[in-house]
């Protein structure tokens, strides 16, 4: 079986939730099939400035061929695009156009993909939302498979969208809260579908002494790893745990380790060591009491559950559907709402040994249950010789939706994205409620 | 405060988070959440608060007033703007005929009153823009100051409470501080049993009986301290009965008469006062027990 893995970026050192996930994806399906990448030159996702080559080269083991953008983001137009489709009535034109200004345009890789869609048994598209997932699964037709990593934002109320996600072969779906919200958005119900989600590589053996003593660290601490920026909820972390240190002047410090967008606090107890390799980043996390998660946008937050695989407790934002629902499926992590709330959880975790323990435990079992690598792998294969049977037995291939002709394009009949967003379930679910 | 009872295979976290959330509402009285607040701050204001003058939809109204304005309109008039045109031929003509309209009548008024109206319209239209920037701020100021006002209002009347909590409680200690002082007062002092203890072996010596050596059998009746020291009352006024006799004088001492004599008072302790006395010891009068201390 040949396979083609299609995101936005692609490389050993590009970190971003997607992209590893993607890279993970490819490595280990790696070895069951031939795995090929389809990639952009692009490194950073804000602008997608070409700073790769163009060509093929092999990353671990994969081939990836990369094709350049053709243009940079234009941030301003973005925001104003954005501004029209989430905020206001719009047209299909103007979502189309919102996608345009989003990026990563490459038509030479939507060319490349419709050139080659029958070089590849199947095309495994990541991220819904962007260029490359938009143009490429209308470009492969059928054989196109996507992991839509959608997040609960104004995006998935856009209309452009519920035609891709109706006319893959399969989705697989990071959590049931994301496989809830796309077939509310979408009505996809009959297109395959499982709840797969991401492993992790983490390693066998930790050195939480190590890193005490590389970063000079004596105390206990609570740990966040992932960008330090406000959208992914680092505010909010700052003002509540400023507020829990004035509340337990002996209580746990706080480590940061990400690339910082936003202004750290300067306080004895804030420690902020910038972006670590993986060996330091495990070592932390397995030296910390616990690890706080603060975004309210995740589909799967991959540092929670390497956390879990680690036997630590995770603290989360409960304003995120998917974040909650882990922890409740889990019983590994508490969750907060409320200053009051964060000041009494992470108390609690901190000063009650047994019940951090006993949460650490779930952790590991629930991460080795649903999230080890096997486990990922065969829920993989297993849909892919699910729709290999179907082709062999002559399934009728499912049809894209066309678009709308050129006036119906461009009628301003579509709700705003947020107002779609709105009505949308939330919570999170428990088996199956 | 009460810790979770933790079994690994029993963790249940909504249970915990219920856990939590009790222990908030018992420190804060009562759980708002932010968005509660919110809809208090806009809705039910006046429930909170006393509100002279301030509307419970403030907030509201100056969201609904409270718009973008367009950029105002404006007409930039010059000497020469009376005889422009884009066509120079036209502007050439009117520059040639400019005296002979002069001569039927002055425009420079006209043309000096738009100009300066020209100008304060300019002047107007940054006005605007401040106000509309400051406009805004107000609203961010009169909506903070709104929803402070309502969490401010809440966390009075959760004060209240518990200052009304910490009152009762004060009197419920101060009555059981003095029920601990009448239960110190009742019970036999330390200097009396002192007393007591240095006039034991003049009793032995006088009386020839060993204060062990009575029939003080553990549990039973006579075993008691009361029964003891009243068997003990009865032999000395059985003494003093006898004291005119010479062989009273081989008995106490000269010193341990003052002794006996101001042992008088000891009848008014709670063994001596009979078995009315004996329900205050066990705390019957209402007053609780040391051991309930």
């Amino acid at each position: 079986m040949k396979l083609a893995v299609v995101v936005q970026r692609y490389g050993a050192t590009i970190n971003g939730g997607a992209e590893l996930h993607a890279r993970y994806v490819a490595e280990h399906l790696g070895r069951h099939a031939q795995v090929e990448v389809i990639t952009t030159c692009a490194v950073d996702y804000v602008t997608w400035r070409n700073e790769l080559s163009a060509g093929t080269e092999v990353v671990n083991g994969c081939a990836v061929h990369r094709f350049p953008v053709d243009r940079e983001r234009d941030i301003k137009m973005f925001a104003r695009r954005s501004d029209l489709v989430f905020e206001r009535s719009h047209s299909q034109h103007d979502e189309l156009a919102w996608l345009e200004s989003e990026g990563p345009t490459s038509r030479a890789l939507i060319a490349y993909l419709r050139t080659h869609r029958r070089a590849y048994d199947f095309f495994v598209f990541f991220s819904y939302r962007y260029y490359h997932s938009y143009h490429g699964v209308r470009a492969v037709g059928p054989r196109a498979l996507l992991v839509p990593t959608a997040e609960r934002d104004e995006v998935i109320g856009l209309s452009v969208f519920g035609p891709v996600f109706r006319g893959v072969r399969a989705l697989m779906y990071n959590s049931p809260e994301e496989r809830a919200m796309i077939t509310a958005a979408a009505h996809n119900d009959d297109v395959p579908g499982v709840v797969v989600g991401i492993g992790s590589d983490v390693p066998a053996r930790t050195d939480p002494l190590r890193f005490r003593q590389k970063y000079n660290i004596n105390g206990r601490f609570a740990v966040y790893v992932g960008r330090i920026d406000a959208n992914k909820g680092c505010g909010e972390l700052f003002e509540f745990f400023l507020r829990y240190v004035r509340a337990h002047p002996l209580g746990l410090a706080l480590v940061l380790i990400g690339k910082p967008v936003l202004d750290i606090p300067e306080h004895p107890r804030v420690r902020h060591f910038g972006f670590l390799d993986d060996q330091d980043k495990f070592d932390a996390i397995a030296a910390a009491d616990l690890l706080i998660m603060p975004s309210y946008y995740e589909s799967l937050s991959m540092v929670a559950l390497e956390a879990w695989a680690l036997g630590r407790p995770v603290l989360v934002n409960g304003r995120c559907d998917v974040l909650k629902g882990q922890c409740l499926r889990s019983n590994a992590g508490l969750y907060y709402e409320t200053h009051e709330e964060f000041v009494e959880a992470l108390r609690s975790i901190s000063d009650n040994g047994r019940l951090a323990e006993a949460l650490g435990v779930n952790g590991r079992s629930f991460y080795r249950r649903h999230y080890a690598w096997p486990v990922i792998e065969q829920k993989y294969l297993d849909m892919l010789d699910t729709l290999k049977a179907e082709d062999g037995a002559g399934h009728p291939a499912r049809a894209l939706e066309p678009l709308r002709g050129w006036f119906g394009r461009r009628k301003r009949d579509l709700a705003p994205g947020k107002e779609m967003l709105g009505q949308l379930p939330t919570g999170p679910l428990l088996n199956g409620r | 405060m009460a810790e979770f009872n933790i079994r690994t295979d029993a963790v249940d976290v909504e249970q915990i988070m219920r856990q939590i959330r009790a222990r908030i509402r018992e420190k804060r009285g009562v759980d708002y959440t932010e968005a509660q607040i919110q809809e208090l701050a806009s809705v039910k204001l006046e429930r909170f608060l006393d509100v002279k003058g301030i509307r419970s939809d403030l907030v509201d109204q100056f969201r609904r007033t409270r718009g973008v304005s367009p950029p105002l309109p404006n007409y930039g008039f010059e000497d020469t703007t009376l005889f422009d045109s884009h066509r120079a031929v036209v502007r050439w003509i009117r520059a040639l005929l400019k005296p002979i309209l002069k001569l039927l009548f002055n425009p420079n008024p006209l043309i000096h009153v738009l100009h300066e109206q020209s100008t304060i319209n300019n002047l107007y239209a940054q006005r605007v823009y401040v106000r509309d920037e400051l406009d805004g701020l107000y609203y961010e100021v009169i909506h903070n100051l709104v929803l402070e006002t309502t969490r401010l209002g809440i966390e009075v009347k959760n004060l209240k409470m518990r200052v009304e909590s910490m009152s009762s409680r004060l009197d419920f200690d101060e009555r059981r501080a003095r029920a601990l002082e009448g239960v110190v007062q009742y019970r036999p002092s330390t200097a009396t049993q002192r007393e007591r203890s240095r006039e034991q072996p003049d009793v032995a010596s006088g009386g020839g009986t060993s204060p062990v050596a009575g029939p003080a059998a553990p549990g039973g009746e006579e075993g008691q301290p009361g029964m003891a020291a009243r068997r003990r009352r009865r032999r000395r006024r059985g003494r003093r009965g006898r004291g005119s006799t010479p062989a009273a004088a081989d008995g106490p001492t000269a010193a341990s008469v003052p002794n006996s004599v101001s042992r008088e008072p000891d009848r008014a302790e709670p063994s001596d006062i009979g078995p009315s006395s004996e329900p205050d010891d066990d705390g019957a009068n209402g007053d609780p027990s040391p051991s309930d201390l």
